[in-house]
């Protein structure tokens, strides 16, 4: 019971602090304080030295042009996508996403450091100590969330109205994008392994950035989850018009089904509306610069088949 | 316990009867597509060409069916072959460690190695299954009689916690592979293709037919090392046979579907229940209730978090390690 | 034999928390390591919040769980049993998995406590099953079926909540990762079983005799019994829940010891918590140096080192 107060409570203050928030970005106010996961976040210099810990807060970075030190890359730079990483130069890596190294971050000696509610804050204390540290949603946060997060972002390193202009310039580009983009047609995305095809439903990132785009997702069944592991049955259920398939590896589960008799009754398969796509840019890097890349994508998509 | 007045012959008619009815539920039930149940006869034997449901039948359903039963019946011998072998009544694939090993072997292949591709991790998950095996045997002939069949287990199960923590590694230093491994670790009939089950076929024919012909054999066994030995049986090679067979049926079985777990506890202990002691007549029974078994939790994997899939094997484990709590209370270890 | 292995095993630990204090990530030289505790040193995060913490956890971890082994060994007359083995580790797996599908918003710091609460339950769980009478192989079986059912429990939940399997897998293998001085504070009251154990030693001798020589010299087996595993369990969950199931030390441990000082439980207890603490040291060294900046989970590498042994062991058990 108390339990279930102290949920209601901060679900209640969340929600309080996200209005809050969302009618202080407007003010277009200088003073960097922001409400992050975990209260009001204050900070009152300009950071030079900032460490991200998932490669969504890199784009929002690099979509006004700061550069981070050090980033938790899980080891590969090919994570981030090339646009990016011209943009930012170098950086240190500072270990997986899951578990970053907390010696090699302070080695780096931060003055920032942004990091996932879903996957850090377990450590958010120890990073506290090392850093003032700005906590948001990435991993499980959808288009707007993500966005959202975006625009704390830009606030709280002290390029408010960078940022605000960069979103503005980013809804503007979306909708000519969107414009240029058939409307209401159901597209579908989906990152394929050696084994096994999950795709990204209605509540994911990718799939926000296909409504926003003013297409359609295809209805996946069960809407409890961002992501859905599917079997070829499943998948013919679902059915989509357009289906865009990011591969981990090749050859992937989507070739070795090429090869059925089922798979020629697909709708996408009859009409060659399957696509392969950066898997990267359209599952694991989930921002504004992403989203971009995502929308050309879509964009060459059905420029091709006209 | 009506069926145990039954003779053999109405027992094997009733097993398939049941096999019959939970292949063809099997075919149509818990479909994101509406599969009527007569769809599913009609594509045994008079297919529509234009009916998606039929197609889906044919070409998915039936071939996941047919593996699912080779598994089943598979993985049943095995278990029996190696609860005749080592004289211990909790002997079979999961607890011994073969489906450890085999697991780490497929894992590290698929990860260090993808390039290796499906023939690849095949291959490495029957070598894997076959070290484990390889190891617990040789414990196994160290350990003979009286009270040391609770060693031997633990033996088993000391080489599957080894097996399982190094695969564990394996599977973070991957990260992306982790969903994928785990769920071929629990094992799952969704993959399974006609290409699947033109490949297993033979080698589950092979393996069955060794079972049947070593039964008598494995009948002899049960009176001890040394009547079997003054009965003219060679001990040494029974066990080099039977491991064999054994590494054969679940080497198959795993390679095919994933390492499926608690079948080979669970059923013979079933078939004896149902046919007594003489292997020649409880083996059949055991490979067909292993069939039914593996065929009823593919179905219910596919109604538990609907229209999405769980893994058969996860299905099996749920229901297999009770069971196996059961067994070790039971006997007197 | 004792009196020689003590001080070097004291040396090699005394070296070992040195070696974990100055190499990581980063390497920082061994005169710069007294300046990192001091406010402000540009090492201060790095010694005195997280190397240090983290090392004299990993002592603590590490000879509380050798030391639980060591107790359950010398009760349950089986060089292969150890707490993994009674399933308590795997109930507090459980448990957490548990805790982090169905809660993925709540606070991970609950994870602990819940953790505790898991491996309780799986202690009594055996309890029931089997009473104060059953055979010590027996125990030890129904130990290892429950830990079979807590795993597959742990596979299905995992397999049907797919997002959280990374989370799930890393806190399984046991790892030091990101505890400091909360987890070390949190694990604090549990250091009040050690004299105990400590004292259990002279009885815990006897035993060894055969019960019948116990008993006429005036020592309840079976509540000796009783005591010995209660304690082995308060200090096993006590750990998993901070760190998660570390595998193979309380199995391992107790025996190196054995070899080293003997069978009399009076060196042996202390002894092998201080080999407990220089295995985890080492683990937890090898694991934050192997690949920096990726870390391994220690668990793993306390199986890396504890499987090969553990395997001759059995080939030599009669």
């Amino acid at each position: 019971m108390k339990r279930l107060l102290l949920i209601a409570l901060s679900t209640l203050l969340l929600s309080l602090s996200l209005s809050v928030q969302a009618v202080s970005s407007t003010q277009d106010s200088i003073k960097n304080s922001v409400e992050d996961s975990k209260g009001t976040f204050s900070i009152d210099y300009v950071p030079k030295r900032i460490v991200v810990l998932e490669l969504s807060f890199v784009d929002a970075l690099a979509a006004v042009g700061v550069s981070p030190v050090g980033i938790a890359d899980d080891k590969d730079p090919e994570r981030i996508l090339k646009e990016i990483r011209n943009e930012i130069g170098e950086w240190t890596s500072v270990g997986t996403r899951s578990q970053p190294s907390l010696e090699t971050i302070s080695a780096l000696k931060p003055d920032l450091i942004i990091a996932d509610i879903s996957r850090h804050e377990g450590v958010y204390a120890d990073l506290q100590k090392i850093a003032p540290t700005l906590i948001l949603p990435s991993r499980r946060a959808n288009y707007e969330e993500n966005l959202h997060a975006t625009a704390i972002i830009g606030k709280a390193i002290g390029k408010d109205k960078e940022m605000q202009a960069r979103l503005k310039l980013h809804a503007q580009r979306m909708a000519d994008f969107a414009k240029q983009l058939p409307e209401g047609k159901e597209v579908q995305f989906g990152v394929a392994r050696d084994d096994a095809l999950f795709l990204h439903t209605a509540d994911s990132y990718a799939g926000g950035v296909i409504r926003a785009l003013g297409l359609k997702n295809a209805n996946t069944g069960r809407s409890d989850d961002a992501y859905r592991q599917t079997s070829l049955e499943q998948f013919l259920a679902v059915n989509p018009d357009y289906f865009i398939v990011g591969n981990y590896v090749t050859p992937s589960i989507v070739d070795k089904w090429k090869n059925e008799p089922l798979w020629s009754v697909l709708k996408a398969a009859k009409n060659h509306h399957i696509y392969s796509v950066n898997p990267n840019t359209w599952s694991r890097c989930r921002g504004i610069i992403s989203a971009e890349t995502m929308g050309q994508d879509l964009i060459k998509v059905f420029k091709a088949n006209k | 316990m009506i069926s145990i007045r039954l003779p053999f012959v109405g027992q094997c008619l009733a097993l398939l009867l049941l096999l019959f009815i939970c292949s063809w539920i099997s075919l149509f039930s818990w479909s994101v597509i509406t599969i009527t149940p007569m769809d599913a006869l009609h594509a045994l034997y008079d297919m529509n060409a234009e009916s998606i449901a039929q197609h889906i039948v044919h070409d998915l359903r039936l071939p996941r069916v047919l593996v699912g039963i080779m598994v089943g019946a598979n993985l049943a011998a095995a278990g029996v072959i190696m609860q005749g072998l080592t004289q211990n009544p909790l002997a079979s694939p999961s607890v011994l460690g073969i489906n450890a090993g085999a697991a780490l072997g497929m894992a590290t292949v698929s990860s260090i190695a993808p390039w290796f591709g499906l023939l690849g991790t095949s291959v490495a998950a029957i070598i894997g299954g076959g070290i484990a095996w390889a190891f617990v045997m040789l414990l196994g002939s160290a350990w003979r009689g009286g009270n040391e069949h609770g060693r031997l287990v633990l033996a088993g199960v000391a080489i599957s916690a080894l097996c399982a923590a190094l695969t564990k590694a394996v599977i973070i230093i991957a990260e992306d592979q982790a969903a994928g491994v785990l769920t071929w670790l629990a094992g799952s009939l969704a993959d399974a293709r006609w290409q699947t089950f033109d490949s297993f076929w033979p080698v589950c024919l092979i393996g069955l037919l060794g079972a049947m012909l070593i039964a008598p054999t494995l009948n002899l066994l049960q009176l001890g090392d040394d009547n079997a030995r003054n009965l003219g049986v060679s001990l040494m090679w029974v066990k080099l046979g039977g491991s064999f067979l054994v590494l054969l049926l679940v080497g198959s079985a795993i390679s095919s579907v994933g390492a499926i777990g608690f079948v080979g506890l669970l059923v013979p202990h079933m078939a004896r229940m149902l046919a007594g002691q003489d292997h020649r007549k409880f083996l059949p029974i055991a490979m067909m209730l292993g069939a039914c078994l593996v065929v009823l939790s593919d179905t219910v994997s596919r109604a538990i978090i609907y229209p999405a899939e769980t893994p058969a094997g996860a299905i099996l484990a749920l229901i297999g390690a009770p069971f196996f709590i059961y067994l070790v209370r039971k006997r007197t270890l | 034999m004792a009196t020689r292995s003590l001080p070097i095993l004291l040396l090699a630990l005394l070296g070992l928390l040195v070696a974990n204090l100055m190499f990581g990530a980063v390497s920082i030289p061994f005169k710069s390591i007294f300046e990192g505790f001091q406010v402000g040193n540009a090492n201060y995060f790095t010694v005195h919040e997280y190397r240090f913490p983290r090392a004299i956890l990993a002592m603590l971890v590490g000879a509380m769980m050798a030391l639980a082994g060591a107790l359950v060994q010398g009760v349950i007359r089986n060089p292969l049993a150890s707490p993994d083995v009674l399933g308590v580790s795997h109930g507090a797996g459980l448990a957490a998995v548990f805790y982090m599908t169905f809660f993925p918003d709540a606070d991970i710091r609950w994870l602990p406590a819940v953790a505790l609460i898991g491996s309780l339950i799986a202690a009594l769980t055996l309890w029931w099953l089997c009473g104060s009478h059953s055979s010590t192989i027996k125990l030890a079986i129904t130990g290892v079926a429950l830990a079979a059912l807590y795993a597959s429990c742990i596979d299905f939940l995992m397999l049907v909540k797919p997002l959280e399997i990374n989370n799930a897998l890393l806190w399984l293998t046991g790892s030091l990762w990101g505890r400091g001085w909360n987890q070390l504070s949190m694990l604090l009251p549990w250091l009040l079983l050690i004299p105990f154990a400590l004292w259990l030693a002279k009885p815990l001798n006897l035993i060894h005799l055969g019960d019948d020589s116990a008993i006429s010299l005036g020592i309840k087996a079976n509540k000796l019994r009783l005591a010995s595993l209660a304690i082995a369990v308060g200090l096993t969950a006590s750990c998993v829940a901070i760190c998660g199931p570390i595998g193979f030390l309380g199995l391992v441990a107790p025996h190196l010891t054995r070899k080293l000082v003997g069978g009399r439980h009076q060196i042996l207890l202390p002894s092998t918590m201080l080999v407990g603490a220089i295995l985890l040291l080492l683990a937890d060294l090898v694991a934050r140096t192997i690949d920096p900046p990726i870390e391994l989970p220690a668990g793993i590498m306390t199986a890396i080192i504890g499987a090969p042994y553990f395997l001759w062991l059995l080939l030599r058990t009669k």
